[in-house]
């Protein structure tokens, strides 16, 4: 038997869990749903809430909730979750193991290798950053695979017929766009190009803005200091632009959001479609601008394009089909579905590794250049930073290049090599992403060759070394995260102290284990109940704690029937608190 | 030192979509998953016959086993560089400038 490797598709908003089984691509239920939001808690006792439950208690207890974590990750910042400071790799892990969790109960045996997938855009540190939280979460990423490309693999594997495709990837938190030619079962990526901070969110926080606004100049306060009114605001915005993908009006009511000056304020405001694309439209621009750089990437023109696959929930907004209809003449694809096809994809890709056939491989490019400065003429004058490109963008992983420089002045002992990302002549304008030292080099005049190699692997991740061609000396680095790297040490660490919050958590499911199917849902309901204490009313509230108390009593009794009943009863408020 | 010719199987005078197609075929059997080295060596020669541009440059630059240090002695110990000659010239101009910027060699458009 071939081992298990899983496919996950890691996401700022929402993450999902996939493998191949007898062949076929299975996105991985947990409860039902094959969609964990990307949402961390910790909730009154002190465990660790992940998914659904912990998006529900952001709106309650949003100091105890963290989202959209991916946004942060390659970053040297913490953030606090109850009190406690973490990195953005230890969010993230939280998220992987709830993941690898769910695959290991329906494979029934445990997983410790994992497919992730990136954004094509991501930076070095990024990627780092990702494959820092899969091993926090006790999974060895086997492999990094772009979005983009993931979604092609996933629909390209069934083609027969040649196509050139135009992925146009826009989730919560990044934008990717692909173009990719599939023939003879070779999904091809022949140009990406992306922004690693343009997403849903950035669409929500336009409404959030918008609503604040409004409440500014209606009621004449500031809210955005109040974390539990914002983080209800939060919530109607995302409801609001999701209600303005099918309708041309969505209504926004918040009902006492909170109380000033003894006064509560209520929310009610209206928002177009036409309002809410106006919002929008400088971020559907930078897309649209992205797309053309990707098909001048390809050497491609709109004609060119047989088909556009949209990847991504933020697709949804319908001026993105409007606008890519007038760019090329065609409506997008609409046959994926553009939440699972990225984690699809990685399952794909997943079997690949572990030697399974599959439909279609995979050749994917680096949507960055990758070089080094050096003493040269630029514009005419001698200058030092004149960048030197070495792997071009658009190259085919892996990718190894080796160039030839000299020493600028006789005696030179120490060269300073420094890695740059970027298109720009003058290599300061570029991102540094790495530097060293070559030292001891031979007492000789200028004109010591030193080689250069960059080696860029299959992850997207690079690889230096540079040698003194007539003595052999050679130093060498991977790039790894030059601003947040994780020292090997505190990886452990980091593993043990998430380990440690599941752990609270594993043995009370453990009780939960042995108990019947309707008393887990039982226990279940009651904790969603819990947590919609604090926004319902003191009546419904008091309801619930009966309920409650009746639920216990009954499942300690044993009484099945009137168990039934009072479930169904508290169901029905959370329902209703809920809608 | 095999030849982007031989590593991919095709003939000389293959045409674009054949040696498209014995690379994609040889890309599906060794996906770079699989053996890095064994794809690179399939993906730069690819990359240095897909089209007339890429096969004259290689025609014309490529030197088995190339040895930067010998190269550099021979510069230096020649006093005179070997002459291009005139056909090679040509092919070198015609593969270095796209196909449509050469056409500025037809009278119609050298009015000005």
């Amino acid at each position: 038997m071939n081992e298990i490797i899983i496919g996950i598709d890691l996401g700022t908003t929402n993450s999902e869990v996939a493998i191949v089984e007898n062949g076929q691509v299975v996105v991985i239920a947990d409860n039902n749903r094959k969609i964990l939001p990307s949402f961390v808690g910790i909730d009154d006792q002190g465990d660790i809430l992940v998914g659904e439950s912990a998006r529900n208690q952001y709106l309650v207890y949003p100091e105890r909730t963290v989202k959209s974590i991916k946004r942060l990750m390659g970053q040297d910042i913490q953030v606090n979750l109850a009190g406690h400071a973490y990195a953005p790799q230890e969010i993230s892990a939280i998220i992987l193991k709830r993941l690898k969790a769910i695959a290991e109960q329906h494979v029934d045996q445990p997983v410790t290798k994992a497919v992730i997938t990136v954004p094509a855009y991501f930076s070095d540190a990024q990627r780092q950053a990702t494959r820092e939280a899969g091993e926090i979460a006790g999974l060895e990423v086997v492999r990094m695979i772009n979005e983009p490309t993931a979604a092609a693999l996933a629909y390209g594997g069934s083609q027969v017929e040649q196509k050139r495709m135009l992925v146009y990837d826009l989730g919560g938190g990044t934008f990717d766009v692909s173009v990719v030619n599939i023939e003879a079962g070779v999904v091809e990526v022949l140009s990406s190009h992306g922004d690693n901070h343009l997403g849903g969110d950035d669409f929500d926080q336009q409404i959030i803005e918008h609503i604040l606004d409004h409440l500014q100049e209606t009621q004449g306060i500031d809210l955005r200091q109040h974390s539990k009114a914002l983080a209800r605001i939060t919530r109607a915005a995302e409801n609001a632009k999701l209600v303005l993908s099918d309708q041309p009006y969505a209504k926004i009511e918040e009902e006492y959001l909170l109380e000033h000056e003894g006064a509560a304020i209520h929310l009610s405001l209206e928002l177009s479609r036409i309002d809410y694309e106006d919002m929008i439209e400088d971020y559907i621009n930078a897309t649209i601008d992205a797309v053309h750089i990707a098909m001048k990437g390809a050497k491609l023109t709109p004609a060119d394009i047989d088909e556009i696959l949209l990847v991504g929930g933020s697709t949804r907004t319908p001026c993105i089909r409007e606008r890519l209809y007038n760019e090329f003449g065609f409506e997008p694809h609409s046959e994926v579905d553009p939440d699972l096809c990225v984690a699809m994809g990685a399952a794909i890709q997943a079997a690949m590794i572990s030697g399974q056939e599959v439909n279609a491989v995979l050749v994917d490019v680096t949507p960055y250049t990758y070089g080094t400065s050096a003493i040269a003429y630029l514009n005419d004058e001698y200058y030092p930073f004149t960048y030197v490109p070495i792997i071009h963008k658009n190259t085919a992983l892996p990718n190894r290049k080796t160039e030839a420089f000299v020493t600028n002045h006789d005696g030179q002992e120490v060269v300073n090599v420094t890695i740059y990302q970027g298109e720009d002549p003058d290599a300061l304008n570029n991102i540094k992403i790495g530097e060293f030292l070559v030292e001891g080099l031979q007492d000789v005049e200028a004109g010591n060759v030193i080689t250069l190699t960059l080696a860029l692997d299959l992850n997207g991740m690079l690889h230096v070394s540079a040698q003194e061609k007539a003595t052999g000396l050679e130093k060498s680095i991977t790039i790894k995260n030059a601003i947040s790297r994780f020292e090997h040490g505190a990886l452990d660490t980091a593993k043990q102290r998430i380990n440690k919050l599941f752990g609270q958590n594993e043995t009370i499911r453990a009780v939960v284990k042995n108990e019947a199917p309707e008393i887990v849902e039982a226990r279940k309901l009651i904790a969603k109940a819990e947590a919609l204490f604090d926004i319902s009313s003191d009546e419904d509230k008091e309801d619930m704690i009966d309920l409650i108390e009746d639920i216990n009593s009954c499942i300690e009794a044993g009484l099945d029937g009137r168990l039934q009943e009072s479930v169904a009863k508290l169901a029905d408020i959370i329902y209703y608190l809920e809608s | 030192m095999k030849s982007p010719y031989e590593i991919l199987e095709v003939a000389e005078q293959a045409t674009d979509s054949e040696i498209k197609q014995a690379y994609l075929q040889k890309v599906k059997l060794n996906p770079p998953d699989r053996d890095h080295e064994k794809f690179q060596q399939i993906h730069s020669a690819y990359e240095s016959i897909k089209n007339v541009t890429s096969r004259e440059n290689h025609a014309l630059f490529n030197y088995p086993e190339a040895d930067f240090d010998a190269l550099l002695e021979q510069a230096f110990s020649t006093a005179q560089p070997s002459l291009i000659s005139a056909d090679h010239f040509d092919k070198l101009l015609r593969a270095s400038i796209d196909d449509k910027t050469f056409l500025i060699g037809n009278p119609k458009m050298t009015t000005a």
